[in-house]
């Protein structure tokens, strides 16, 4: 690396030129760095070669220094106080980051808005109420992982940038769910009770908790439910929404699954601590679930009209919630927290009671 | 859930408690954009939102809910753009991939002075997208979601900024170089974009100066660019910067229309933008930085021709700053540049060849 500039010649009729220093030049942690782009382009996880891919432990430096690069001394801190590996960490965050991009989608143009045709009032507004309930949900991703990338330390770009693209996908939700909601003669419906979606606001104890709430607990239900409704979508609109929702969920799913993993295999406190985030957890959605509103809105929906909602609709309600309980232990489980049904709320086990009876 | 309670009648109350009813909304040329869904109660936004539960605007209120969003951004005017509508729509359409839409195979070894400009302005340019990436996501969180049409706008630009981040990231890693040094000047300024308790007052740094600045060099892009893809990378991240800055524009003008009140304290957000976000180190145009060096030699074509090199720098410079009021009096703050109050002339002038 050259050091130094050779001194300038000054042309006769210009303004002189403040003399550089280049004290920047020939400085650099790791110089010769030559990532090449294979058959899926350069790719963010691509470049975690030599230092630019070492990632520490504890991210110590609050400014917003990159990765690799020199920091400058006195550079007064920013604050961030998410600086843990194991408080954000998933490996597969460049990965999905990636993805993300790659699968992005446009509601306006990629639903067929014109595949949509007028339903009978009842079915138009129960599918209006699932809508305003998930357009909830989505506000609830926004808001949440919004309060909390910003506060994520540079060392861990990968996360943020997973992170920028979930909010992002959340966005197209909400704005895909009220689209649906206002384009077939009908409306938004009743705003959904809040229980859990104040529980995953007030996660205070850090982005792993928030995490918890969010993505192993609404978003197992969520993703559940987006799997019902794309069987039972009345058009190629609703196949197709939920279908791209189905997509983006299942990348903050498998980020959020495996950052929970990551978190509980170092840091030795955090086990305690999420089986009593359960706990209480399970009691707060317990009590969201006994509300009827999304339940026979949803099975209106799956019974494709009102005749045979409280029998066949009611049915399949009962099969997809016994199928979300199931995953929610199961992934639970997996994460090595398995779940006593006994200290579980009823309303939650007599799904899982059902199926196994 | 038992067999029973399956065979109970359904409630159905809900019915009768829901939003306005009969919206049809028709997609048009451009597929069902947001301005098609603003249609009766829908499309009314609120002057002031007392929407504490985070419903969806429009949907009925349940007396029940329990007041769950700590929502600091509740007024209209104070987030509020005519546009923002259109510039989520656009964003939508124009996301690109760092991976795949730049052409990392055009990319040939440079000369050593060139290539570390290039490593020591991708290093720059990186720190840059950090703060524009955290500061809206911050402010993103506070908002009622009654105002989403712009806080879609921003939850696009975070995602804009991420790509930006990892693309000249990418840059500093693929062709034998590397991070250099980080120029610190993002952080701790009093004035900064992170230190903004308004949203007003960080718009008016964030999209105005601080990204019309940068705006200016993406859009000289062609003149400091050795090869294709760092032709599609500055061109890319222009045209993505351009959104941002409307959208500043957009919000101060919407402000200076609806609360002439704060008028006088807008004024003094700008004097303060003029004095050291685009005179400053965090210009990547502004004097003796590490950025400006490294800009001067790949305009100039390398470190021998370093004072030709400026030369363009400083040309750039006037644009910025001429570009800069243009953004100011579209916004509807063009008065301070004729009446005295900034020094933008005396700036032009001392960049003057």
């Amino acid at each position: 690396m050259a050091r130094k500039s050779k001194k300038q010649a000054e042309p006769a009729n210009a303004q002189p030129i403040p003399k550089p220093n280049f004290g920047w030049m020939g400085r650099s942690n790791q110089w010769g760095t030559r990532v090449k782009p294979g058959k899926h382009g350069l790719r963010l996880g691509d470049l975690n070669v030599g230092i630019y891919g070492e990632i520490p432990e504890q991210w110590q430096d609050q400014t917003r220094n990159p990765r690799g690069a020199i920091p400058r001394k006195g550079v007064p801190p920013v604050g961030y106080p998410v600086r843990d590996k194991a408080d954000l960490w998933a490996d597969s965050a460049a990965d999905l980051y990636e993805e993300a991009i790659q699968r992005r989608w446009a509601p306006a143009t990629d639903i067929p808005w014109k595949s949509i045709k007028p339903l009978n009032e009842v079915s138009e507004r129960a599918v209006c109420q699932v809508m305003t309930e998930l357009s909830q949900y989505a506000n609830c991703d926004i808001e949440t992982i919004s309060n909390w990338q910003h506060q994520m330390a540079y060392g861990y770009h990968e996360v943020k940038q997973y992170l920028a693209t979930a909010s992002f996908d959340s966005a197209r939700m909400y704005e895909a769910f009220r689209k649906r909601a206002l384009c077939n003669g009908g409306g938004l419906g009743l705003e959904a009770p809040g229980y859990v979606n104040r529980m995953i606001l007030e996660s205070r104890g850090g982005w792993s908790e928030a995490v918890t709430y969010l993505l192993l607990m609404r978003g197992t239900f969520m993703q559940t439910m987006l799997r019902y409704l794309e069987k039972y979508a009345h058009n190629e609109a609703e196949r197709a929404i939920y279908g791209f929702a189905l997509e983006a969920k299942a990348r903050q799913m498998s980020y959020g699954l495996e950052h929970l993993q990551y978190s509980l295999a170092h840091d030795e406190e955090r086990r305690s601590v999420m089986e009593t985030l359960l706990f209480i957890g399970d009691r707060v959605w317990a009590r969201e679930l006994k509300d009827h509103v999304l339940r026979e809105a949803l099975a209106i929906v799956f019974a494709g009209g009102l005749d045979k909602a409280a029998s066949e609709g009611m049915q399949i309600h009962k099969a997809m919630m016994t199928d979300c309980m199931q995953s929610y232990v199961d992934t639970c489980a997996w994460l090595g927290l398995p779940r006593n049904l006994e200290m579980m709320p009823p309303r939650i086990t007599q799904y899982l009671v059902a199926a196994r009876g | 859930m038992s067999a029973a309670e399956n065979a109970e009648p359904l409630n159905l109350d809900w019915l009768d408690r829901q939003g306005e009813w009969g919206s049809d909304a028709n997609p048009g040329k451009q597929g069902l954009t947001l301005d098609d869904i603003q249609i009766g109660t829908y499309g009314e936004v609120p002057d002031e939102s007392d929407n504490m539960t985070g419903r969806p605007r429009g949907a009925m209120a349940r007396a029940e809910a329990y007041r769950i969003g700590g929502y600091s951004v509740r007024s209209k005017q104070e987030i509020w753009l005519d546009n923002a509508s259109f510039l989520y729509e656009e964003a939508l359409q124009r996301q690109w991939s760092s991976a795949t839409d730049v052409p990392w195979d055009s990319i040939e070894p440079l000369p050593d002075d060139i290539e570390q400009a290039e490593c020591e302005l991708a290093t720059f340019l990186t720190e840059v997208e950090f703060v524009a990436g955290d500061v809206p996501s911050r402010w993103v969180a506070q908002m009622t979601p009654d105002y989403f049409e712009p806080r879609n706008v921003l939850l696009a630009q975070v995602m804009d900024e991420a790509r930006h981040m990892d693309v000249f990231r990418k840059r500093a890693l693929a062709n034998g170089g590397g991070l250099m040094s980080a120029t610190g000047g993002t952080a701790g300024v009093v004035g900064s974009i992170d230190l903004s308790r308004d949203f007003t007052e960080m718009s008016s740094r964030l999209h105005i100066s601080g990204e019309g600045a940068v705006l200016t060099i993406f859009r000289m892009g062609e003149l400091m660019a050795y090869n294709e893809a760092e032709k599609a990378m500055y061109r890319l991240c222009a045209q993505d910067e351009a959104r941002h800055v409307a959208f500043g524009v957009m919000h101060m003008r919407y402000m200076a229309e609806t609360a002439p009140e704060r008028r006088e304290e807008i004024e003094c957000y700008l004097d303060e933008a003029e004095r050291q976000i685009l005179a400053g180190s965090q210009n990547p145009a502004g004097a003796q930085t590490e950025s400006s060096q490294s800009l001067a030699i790949l305009l100039g074509g390398g470190i021998d021709q370093y004072d030709e090199g400026i030369r363009k720098l400083m040309a750039i410079r006037r644009r910025q700053l001429t570009e800069y009021q243009k953004r100011v009096r579209s916004s509807g703050f063009g008065e301070r540049f004729d009446n005295g109050r900034s020094p933008i002339h005396e700036m032009i002038a001392a960049n003057a060849a």
